[in-house]
């Protein structure tokens, strides 16, 4: 290389450098009197489904609250400012996407992803960075094994009360089985808790005989053999703990071996409703654990799910409500605190102590809230609630109708 | 363990190795014929599923039925594709083209998300989840379905390149793109026909997976992986041997399934991948495009 082309090329690089420090220097920067919350979020991946739900919820806590004037800082009115990134449901991204969005972003506080291997990675970085961070979309189990908290926040159901639900709803609807259950669970984080421990710890408590047990890595697709086991034991009940794309892929290899239990749970993966638009009538009298519906009564309940309706033309999830909540949640704190010192909005946030779309939020000594727990059916494509009775909007389908 | 649910499981193996060997064959001829890592092989395998979900839901169109249009689909798609992005990087080693398709794969990942979100899907066919009975055990029907299209297509296909004018030209280009230049073979064309033949299979074999199981944008990864395991057992390029090697894979991951549990397929599929490079890398059968 001859010097003049070494100096050229010294002097292109040179220019490229400054491009892109100035293109940082320009995402950095937010106009003036805007108030920075970031959230990464599961927007592509194998929980894409889930993102979604959350982004929709996250941005119209927000943009309402901006329409009603945005909150008052200083004396001062400030409009917020939503930051997203996508963490393509990788929990290394969530980690970098957090460091990012409260370094280079400059985000005052955080919004959760969903799922604990997801929304602990981000909430241990922001822990370390003093920022707090609220969210929903993580079983508390899985989120106060983690560490004593002292920055992040979250609301969500616990694992216990949703992996008894199951059994206290046989229970209490009187529903006769064989009572032996195969239990099928992925081998994350809440898998191994809800699939590993708790399923089979309370059926054998409830006088239940766990005949399978067996675990499986998040991204499997073929549950032949497992589903062979759990037929040829002729458990009556199946709970599987799976993400959609397993639990859809699930679900149709039990039709195509011919197996038919009577009830068949699957958590995580049979909530968003891509599960009921993935298997049309298979999806028909499937059991989830859940939170939330419209007909709550709750404040602005019915109103959320009517609005997410109209705007996506899709059906509601629950997720819009714990994601709408957990932003509520944080507004309603930085606006107590009256300041952007992150100390103050995490000390208002303790002291939350209100009713909102998914019920009451107030903080234990673990920074968590429960919601209590319900049992959802898919019904001819609808999520309708079958347990308990006092909350129920639909008659539970059982037996699970036959497809063979 | 009952003896019914280890021959269900054997028998589920070796009928998806067949599909796993269709959709390994366009990665195996391109391998042979070009030399080119194909690592979009994953996403036009995805392409062809949602090719298939969408024939299905926009035109009622039996998405098995209409294999040939999404065969054809692709391999239009495919062959500009070839020549645009891949033709110029001839003789500039493997390393060029391989880096390319890492950046098609980046991209078609993305774009499948901008077009279709991150949904899960699976085409919903009636077959999509019925049982078969095949004397004692029991087997979903998409597996016997899709094991009889992915050997018919396979025989298609190596009928093709033993038989016919392009397939003389396909394997003189495999052995020396240079003499076969030099005789007269349009080896740019031939490599992008070659190119748009393996999509074809890839989105083939994409249609059968996203109706036996469900897809994702970001699915192509996993397939992509298992069938580089199927070209090395098979040999690069051999056409029978890939069909061969799906079918071992699919019967050893069945195997290991019985062993060791379902979670412990793909462990068994990259060891065998593994052990394949190291004792015998021109494959089960022997390597070269036959």
């Amino acid at each position: 290389m001859t010097s003049s082309q070494r100096s050229f090329t010294a002097s292109r690089l040179a220019a490229c450098l400054l491009s892109a420090s100035l293109a940082v220097a320009a995402t950095s920067t937010y106009a003036a009197g805007e108030i920075v919350i970031g959230a990464s979020l599961p927007l592509s991946g194998p929980l894409a489904g889930f993102g979604n739900y959350q982004k929709w919820g996250y941005e119209t806590a927000v943009n309402d609250l901006n329409k009603a004037g945005g909150i008052s800082v200083g004396g001062k009115k400030m409009q917020v400012k939503l930051v997203i990134r996508d963490d393509k449901t990788d929990p290394n991204v969530v980690a970098s996407n957090t460091e990012t969005l409260i370094s280079r972003d400059k985000a005052v506080a955080m919004l959760g992803s969903c799922t604990p291997v997801l929304v602990n990675a981000g909430a241990l970085v922001a822990e370390r960075r003093k920022v707090p961070l609220v969210a929903g979309c993580d079983p508390l189990g899985a989120f106060k094994s983690v560490r004593a908290w002292k920055y992040a926040w979250v609301m969500f159901f616990d694992e216990g009360d949703l992996s008894t639900a199951p059994f206290r709803m046989l229970a209490d609807l009187g529903l006769s089985t064989n009572k032996k259950v195969a239990i099928l669970h992925d081998n994350g984080p809440d898998g191994q808790v809800v699939g590993g421990k708790i399923w089979p710890d309370t059926a054998k408590a409830g006088g239940y005989q766990v005949v399978q047990n067996t675990s499986f890595p998040v991204d499997a697709q073929q549950f032949t053999t497992m589903i062979g086991e759990a037929k040829a034991t002729g458990a009556d009940i199946v709970l599987v703990d799976a993400i959609p794309p397993q639990a859809i892929a699930m679900r149709k290899q039990m039709a195509a071996a011919g197996y038919n239990p009577k009830l068949l749970v699957m958590e995580k993966g049979a909530e968003p409703e891509q599960f009921a638009q993935a298997l049309g009538k298979l999806a028909d009298g499937i059991l989830v654990g859940g939170y939330w519906d419209p007909s709550f009564p709750y404040p602005g309940a019915a109103e959320l799910g009517k609005r997410y309706e109209t705007e996506t033309k899709q059906t509601q999830s629950q997720h819009i409500a714990d994601s709408h909540a957990a932003a509520q949640v944080l507004l309603d704190a930085i606006a107590a605190a009256g300041s952007l010192d992150r100390e103050k909005i995490n000390a208002a946030i303790a002291k939350t102590n209100k009713s909102y779309v998914i019920g009451p939020v107030k903080f234990d000594a673990g920074n968590t809230s429960a919601i209590p727990i319900t049992v959802m059916q898919w019904q001819g494509g609808k999520s309708v609630v079958v347990w308990p009775k006092e909350r129920a909007n639909g008659k539970l389908i059982f037996p699970l109708p036959a497809t063979n | 363990m009952n003896l019914e649910v280890v021959a269900n499981s054997l028998v589920s193996g070796f009928l998806l190795g067949g599909i796993l060997a269709l959709t390994a064959l366009g990665l195996s001829i391109a391998l042979g014929v070009m030399r080119l890592v194909n690592l979009a092989h994953g996403e036009l395998l995805v392409g062809g599923s949602y090719l298939g979900y969408f024939l299905l839901r926009m035109t009622g169109i039996d998405p098995i039925a209409g294999l040939a249009l999404v065969g054809a689909a692709m391999a239009l798609m495919a062959f500009p594709l070839q020549r645009i992005l891949i033709a110029p990087l001839a003789g500039k080693g493997m390393e060029a083209p391989m880096i390319t398709m890492f950046g098609v794969s980046v991209i078609l990942q993305n774009l499948f998300l901008l077009a279709f979100s991150a949904d899960t899907r699976a085409i919903d066919t009636p077959y999509a989840a019925s049982a078969v009975r095949l004397g004692p055990v029991t087997v979903p029907e998409i597996y016997v379905i899709g094991f009889a299209v992915s050997v018919v297509l396979v025989v298609l296909v190596h009928l093709l390149v033993s038989r016919t004018a392009f397939g003389r030209e396909l394997r003189a280009s495999s052995s020396d793109a240079g003499a076969a230049a030099a005789m007269g073979v349009d080896v740019r064309r031939v490599h992008a026909l070659t190119f748009a033949l393996g999509a074809a299979c890839a989105a083939m074999g994409g249609v059968l997976l996203g109706t036996a199981f469900s897809f994702t944008p970001s699915s192509g990864g996993t397939y992509l992986l298992i069938s580089f395991a199927v070209v090395v057992l098979g040999g690069i390029g051999n056409i029978f041997g890939t069909l061969v090697a799906g079918i071992v894979l699919g019967l050893l991951q069945s195997l290991g399934a019985v062993v060791f549990g379902d979670g412990y397929r793909d462990l068994v599929g990259l060891v065998l991948f593994l052990l394949a490079l190291a004792l015998r890398p021109q494959g089960i059968v022997g390597s070269g495009v036959r």
